[in-house]
């Protein structure tokens, strides 16, 4: 309700203005008040005061519930008398040349202008720029909170340099939540000059001395501007209002030129708003499921884990939590994502140019950010759904300098599962849950503190013999400097932690419990450099110490003949220097360049295989073995890495993209299936397991039609990967102490060329995109492993080649909405049986050469209703109901393809996941 | 699935949620290009050695596998020791007694008719302890059935296992008639019975075990296989003879391969299905493929019986039924219905009078166990 008056009261100033400035002349000395006002409420005093004194006043309902006036005065004015009454409480209150009085809430409504706000925009630009500006406000405007969006802000401190040019920079925040702002862009029209906020919500503009208008867009945000005059170099944080009416809007992107204007090609960003429209298959938002509808971004179907860029496999991308690495991103066999919606800000992929900064995986990043949780009050929000349900908790610590949050999520699939009258399903267990934390702490002005913490955990037992238990554990703590404001540094510690268990007690003899574990902890100091308008400096350093924990087997039963083994542990350190510059050439042409130099060396404490050289590596070809010593470096490997960016604007509204880069991993996901198993666990790089490398160059074109409301991209790339592992037939993955025979360092190629039409504004929104891509393999070298296909080039096993995706959204009204989706994509690549045998028991399967065939076409459709409670803003909790239907049609879309050896005979099956029609209802609330 | 609280709406959500993942699906028909030489069994270190050689089939193709016949089939020995095999019908060669010497390696070489020659490996003779035991339990709704194995002397710690199953049963209806030359008659000693006979059956999985991962080289209980309780074959007596044989561990991983890629797919986490690696070469062609994996080993065997009395009280076993019917002599349809033998009478229906006045009878089906097995009791039933 309090927008309300406030657009009511504002819409009334508006009116008011005009007569402001025809009887400003006419203004007398305010009156003085005088008499007793004992224990009245606020509703008499006002009554008492207009009937005695020429005054108006305004306001809400409220205020005259809530005040009670208990005081004395003697001839003292108005202001005074109201300062007095409105202490303590959060009401404000503004007096008007015309005596009219307001009280509103928290901001005092402004009531004058800018002297010059009715000069004409030429002029006043002219004035700015040529002379000491005429206004010179009486306040500090400096690192006060924003006000308005007609006040003028003053920047520095007036020095006679009328020309040149000075930095402004500050912090975009969230006005209701305190909470940082990311990717806004913030601008200037004449000259063009802009810049999107950072991670932190730090902006920094180069602009020249005088006066501007500064525009600020930002996904759900109200579109803002702030009047500045800018004499030297200076601070100016902007507090942003929330946009209620954009809730139900699609927007993939905060800034709405990027794509022609920014720099930067091959990467997406999706804000939380936009994630949460998309229908999942258990109601539950589902962030991974969102990224893999972007164009170039694919999985093996739809149980899969993991995502495929470009046609990297799963294990190239790098997926960071508030800078931490997460080695799963899911739950439940890839059902749920590892990320609970409710706790998660933003989401950005890196597809091709991936940033110096960045290192490590060969394909993608996607960096996670989660909200910083409410500065300014308490509130919570949550979701009960068909299968989870979750409750997040955030508030201040100190008002406007420390939050937390807290999310929590669970699911009860566990008791689902129980309620199934079959026996393979009730004696099954599926089960998880996570949680996040996040405190930020602001120490002053130019120091920041992050403090995030992640925890989740899986276990299921499939047909009661077999336990797997898999957690993640992810901590990370940021320190941001601002040293000025041309230059800030963030340090960040991360700690990260994979491991799994499985147990078997079906035999006691045979009873085990195997794990598995991988530790990270990393440190890291990035710079950002602004010297001028026309450089943007990133530079830095990283250092990364992992431990992993290949394997060990323990007896658990005290009848288990089991021995117990334990594969040796694996150390290593990763670190790496980059470098990167932004040069804005002209108008038209920006560069950006940057180099990633990184070293990766593999530590003892290991006894280290050593094959002949020239023959695959098996058990025959062992021929030493090498102990190091602890901390003894087994194996060093070191390269540059190139990060080549340019952007030339052909127009207003379109522009064309080239990037190069070259990544380098030295981890390595082992897993012998196609999708990414629960049971995967990750190998080093040492002497025998070479690191991969790869390179990519990207071609775009980017047009935005209609006023910016339309934008359409094309991207074209073609990749190349070297010595990524691939499985030799038969691979054991679990418990091998020589898994180099196992493997093999395969070739890869992939190309292809992205469309995408976007809408992001308006009643529909949404976007179209169409994927022609593919992905090749080749092993050929009969001294590294056994030839596949002959030697030739195979399709990999997720090349899809044709893929067409639309996410659509339409908005009938503020409260209710509707979301269509349409996926299609070319089945993927299987091995099909060519011919059987009898083998004296049973017909086999005799298989064709890998990847020859194809899985049926893919489609889907899934659609959903959004229904909002009502947008009275004063409710004890403001809820949502998404009712859903995932895979629309039934289509009974295949996940495999596969044959199998019953009773002798052999049967064809096709399985899919889900075959159905998915109802689903969620409901969400937030207070 | 049998659903006993339908009216539960989560059962119906969840069943809705999970059911109807898997059906049945043939492709489009794939071609196989050509039909290569398959070839099953392994030498037997001490005692009969079968070697059957066959040929691919395209996997539409639902006849029998062709057979290569008239090969020359020798086992090897590295110093040049040599035993023929000979021929004894649809592609079986044989040799009645082999004695081969664990110190040496013997290999399996093959000239098929059209000339081309196959070899395998040298393979060393493995020797399988004894089975220790084989035990049955009745759990669940089903009986199990392990095996247990043991070597003293630490050296086997690769284990195959195939079975045999026999089973006795009966027909639905059990016939004391007999129809005979147009007349009905009581059966008699001589008579061929018809009312209990057996049925048998080999294993078609691969079962395979190993003990490298434990302290002693010791299998226990190892599940072979489960029968629920309502199986015909365990409704009246039940046995199982299980053959215990030692593999060489790349003879292991052959088979663990073979059966990942051929029985325990149709996992949301399936292993890539991969190329086997045969130990038999072409000599002739060194491209071709050949499917088998030759492998020399002695047989060990148990066998153990299972009565159906034996089974808990509560089980409703396998209980044969089927429509009876009934002629009556008056009718003068006696004749006409029995014969050809389709339709055998089953016993007489007697009136007021002594004499019967009809007889009922079922099908031959329903009557005559021979139809589904043999009536020759197995030699070793007791």
């Amino acid at each position: 309700m309090t927008h309300f008056y406030r657009a009511f009261l504002l819409a009334l100033l508006c009116c008011t203005i005009m007569a402001v400035s025809v009887h400003a002349q006419q203004r007398s000395e305010a009156p003085l008040i005088s008499g007793s006002f004992r224990s009245m409420t606020f509703l008499d005093f006002v009554q008492r005061l207009e009937t005695r004194l020429p005054y108006k006043f305004y306001f809400e309902q409220a205020v005259a519930d809530s005040l009670v006036v208990d005081l004395e005065v003697e001839g003292e004015p108005l202001n005074r008398v109201l300062a007095q009454i409105l202490k303590g409480t959060d009401y404000k209150f503004a007096i008007t040349e015309q005596r009219q009085v307001f009280i509103t809430r928290q901001n005092p409504i402004m009531t004058s202008l800018p002297s010059n706000f009715f000069k004409d925009e030429e002029e006043a630009r002219r004035n700015s720029q040529l002379a000491t500006p005429a206004y010179l406000p009486q306040q500090q405007v400096n690192k006060k909170r924003i006000q308005s969006e007609i006040k003028l802000y003053e920047i520095g401190t007036p020095n006679g340099s009328k020309t040149g040019r000075a930095n402004l920079a500050g912090t975009l925040r969230d006005a209701n939540t305190g909470e940082p702002i990311i990717g806004a862009h913030i601008y200037i029209e004449s000259p063009s000059i802009g810049t999107a906020s950072d991670q932190y919500g730090y902006y920094s503009l180069s602009l020249p001395v005088g006066r501007h208008e500064l525009n600020i867009r930002a996904v759900g945000l109200k579109n803002t501007k702030r009047q500045v005059i800018l004499h030297s170099d200076g601070k100016l944080d902007i507090e942003v209002e929330e946009d209620i009416r954009s809730l139900k809007e699609v927007l993939v992107e905060a800034e709405k030129d990027r794509n022609v204007t920014g720099l930067q090609m091959g990467m997406e960003r999706l804000d939380i708003r936009t994630i949460k429209q998309v229908p999942t298959a258990f109601g539950e938002t589902d962030i991974l499921r969102v990224v893999l509808t972007l164009p170039g971004v694919k999985s093996v179907g739809e149980g899969a884990t993991g995502m495929n860029v470009r046609g990297g496999s799963t294990d190239q991308n790098l997926i960071l939590l508030n800078d931490a690495t997460i080695y799963n991103p899911s739950h439940l066999f890839g059902f749920f994502s590892a990320f609970n919606p409710d706790v998660i800000k933003s989401v950005e992929l890196y597809k091709s140019a991936v940033p110096a900064r960045y290192g490590g995986r060969l394909s993608s990043v996607l960096e996670v950010s989660s909200r910083e949780g409410n500065k300014k009050q308490f509130s919570g929000a949550g979701g009960i759904g068909l299968l989870t349900s979750r409750l997040t908790l955030e508030g201040p610590i100190i008002k406007d300098k420390t939050s937390i949050l807290v999310g929590g999520r669970s699911t009860y699939s566990d008791w689902l599962l129980k309620k199934i009258p079959n026996k393979s399903f009730s004696n099954s267990e599926a089960s998880f849950y996570d949680v996040n934390t996040h405190i930020s702490h602001e120490i002053n002005e130019k120091n920041s503190l992050y403090l995030t913490g992640y925890l989740s955990k899986d276990r299921f037992k499939l047909a009661a013999d077999t336990l797997y238990r898999f957690q993640n554990q992810n901590a990370s703590l940021k320190w941001k400097h601002n040293f000025h404001n041309k230059l800030y540094s963030v340090v960040t510690g991360t700690y990260s932690h994979y491991g799994y268990d499985i147990s078997n007690e079906e035999n006691a003899a045979n009873a085990a419990i195997m794990d598995f574990g991988i530790s990270q902890m990393g440190m890291q100091v990035d710079f950002n450099y602004f010297p001028d308008s026309k450089h943007t400096l990133d530079f830095g350093a990283s250092a990364i110490r992992y431990e992993v924990n290949p394997g060990s087997l323990v007896p658990n039963h005290e009848e288990s003949l089991i021995k117990a083994d334990k594969l040796q542990q694996e150390k290593a350190v990763e670190s790496a220097l980059y470098l990167s510059d932004r040069y804005d050439i002209s108008q038209k042409l920006s560069v950006s360049a940057g180099l990633r130099y990184s070293f990766f060396t593999a530590l003892g404490q290991r006894d280290v295989l050593q094959y002949a050289p020239g023959l695959p590596m098996s058990l025959n070809t062992i021929v030493d073995t090498v102990s190091y010593g602890s901390g003894k470096s087994i194996a060093t490997y070191h390269g540059p890495e190139f990060r080549l960016s340019a952007r030339y604007v052909l127009s207003d509204n379109s522009s064309v993209k080239v990037s190069f880069n070259r990544l380098r991993q030295y981890v390595h996901m082992l897993s012998n299936t196609a999708t990414m198993a629960p049971t995967d666990t990750w190998k080093l790089s040492d002497s025998n397991i070479k690191p991969q490398v790869g390179d990519q160059v990207a071609l775009g074109y980017y047009r935005n039609l209609r006023a910016n409301t339309i934008e359409f991209s094309a991207e074209a790339y073609y990749k190349w990967m070297q010595d990524f592992l691939d499985y030799r037939s038969g691979a054991n993955i679990i418990m091998n102490h020589h898994i180099e025979t196992d493997v093999a360092n395969a070739e890869g190629k992939a190309y292809g060329v992205e469309l995408m039409l976007k809408k992001s504004t308006g009643k529909l929104n949404g976007w179209v995109s169409y994927t022609y891509s593919r992905t090749m393999v080749r092993l050929d070298d009969p001294t590294v492993s056994e030839v596949i296909n002959r030697g030739e080039w195979y399709a990999s096993n997720f090349d899809k080649p044709h893929d067409v995706t639309m996410i659509s959204n339409y908005r009938f009204s503020q409260r209710f909405s509707t979301s269509l989706n349409f996926t299609y994509s070319t089945g993927r690549p299987i091995t099909l049986p060519l011919g059987k045998y009898y083998d004296g028991g049973s017909h086999r399967i005799l298989y064709s050469d890998r990847n020859q065939y194809r899985i049926p076409d893919y489609y889907r459709v899934d659609l959903a209703l959004n229904i909002e409670g009502n947008h009275k803003m004063a409710k004890l909790a403001h809820s949502s109901w998404t009712v859903a239907v995932y895979n629309l049609t039934g289509r009974k879309n295949p996940y495999s393809v596969y044959f199998k050896s019953q009773n002798g005979q052999i049967k064809g099956y096709k399985m899919s996941i889900f075959g159905h029609p998915i109802p689903t209802i969620t409901y969400n609330f937030k207070f | 699935m049998k659903i006993r609280n339908w009216k539960n709406p989560i059962v119906w959500l969840v069943m809705l949620l999970m059911s109807g993942c898997v059906e049945p699906y043939f492709p489009e028909v794939l071609e196989s290009p050509s039909s290569f030489l398959v070839v099953n069994g392994f030498l037997n270190a001490n005692g009969r050695t079968s070697i059957q050689l066959l040929r691919s089939q395209s996997l539409n193709d639902t006849g029998a596998p062709p057979a290569e016949e008239n090969a020359t089939v020798i086992v090897e020995a590295e110093d040049g020791e040599r035993y023929g095999l000979h021929a004894t019908g649809y592609g079986t060669y044989m040799h009645p007694n082999l004695q081969l010497r664990s110190d040496r390696k013997y290999r399996l070489y093959i000239r098929t008719k059209s000339g081309s020659e196959y070899a395998s490996d040298y393979v060393e003779v493995k020797s399988s302890p004894a089975i220790e035991s084989v035990n049955w339990t009745a759990d669940g709704e089903e009986v199990k059935f392990y095996v247990n194995s043991q070597d003293p002397n630490n050296k086997t710690h690769y284990y195959k296992w195939e079975f045999e199953e026999t089973w006795q049963f009966r027909p639905a209806l059990q016939s004391v008639l007999i129809y005979e030359n147009g007349q009905v008659r009581f059966r008699e000693q001589g008579d061929a019975p018809i009312s209990v006979c057996w049925k048998s059956d080999n294993s078609t999985r691969i079962e395979i075990g190993s003990s490298v991962k434990l302290s002693e080289d010791k299998i226990s209980d190892y599940k072979l296989l489960a029968i629920p309780y309502n199986s015909e074959k365990v409704s009246m007596k039940y046995s199982i003879l299980v053959k215990q044989y030692a593999l060489t561990r790349e003879a292991f991983e052959y088979l663990e391969m073979l059966k990942k890629n051929t029985e325990n797919i149709g996992t949301l986490f399936d292993p890539l299905p991969s190329q086997l690696t045969s130990n038999i070469r072409s000599l002739s062609n060194p491209e071709e493929t050949v499917i088998g994996y030759m492998t020399a080993t002695t047989m060990e065997t148990k066998r153990i019986f299972v009565d159906s009395r034996d089974l808990p009280r509560d089980w409703r076993l396998y209980y044969p039924t089927c429509e009876i019917d009934t002629v009556l002599i008056s009718s003068g349809q006696v004749q006409e219905r029995f014969t050809g033998g389709y339709l055998i009478p089953v016993d007489e229906v007697y009136g007021n009078a002594p004499e019967p006045i009809g007889y009922t009878y079922g099908t031959r089906a329903c009557v005559d166990c021979t139809t589904q097995g043999t009536n020759v009791k197995p030699a070793f039933w007791e």
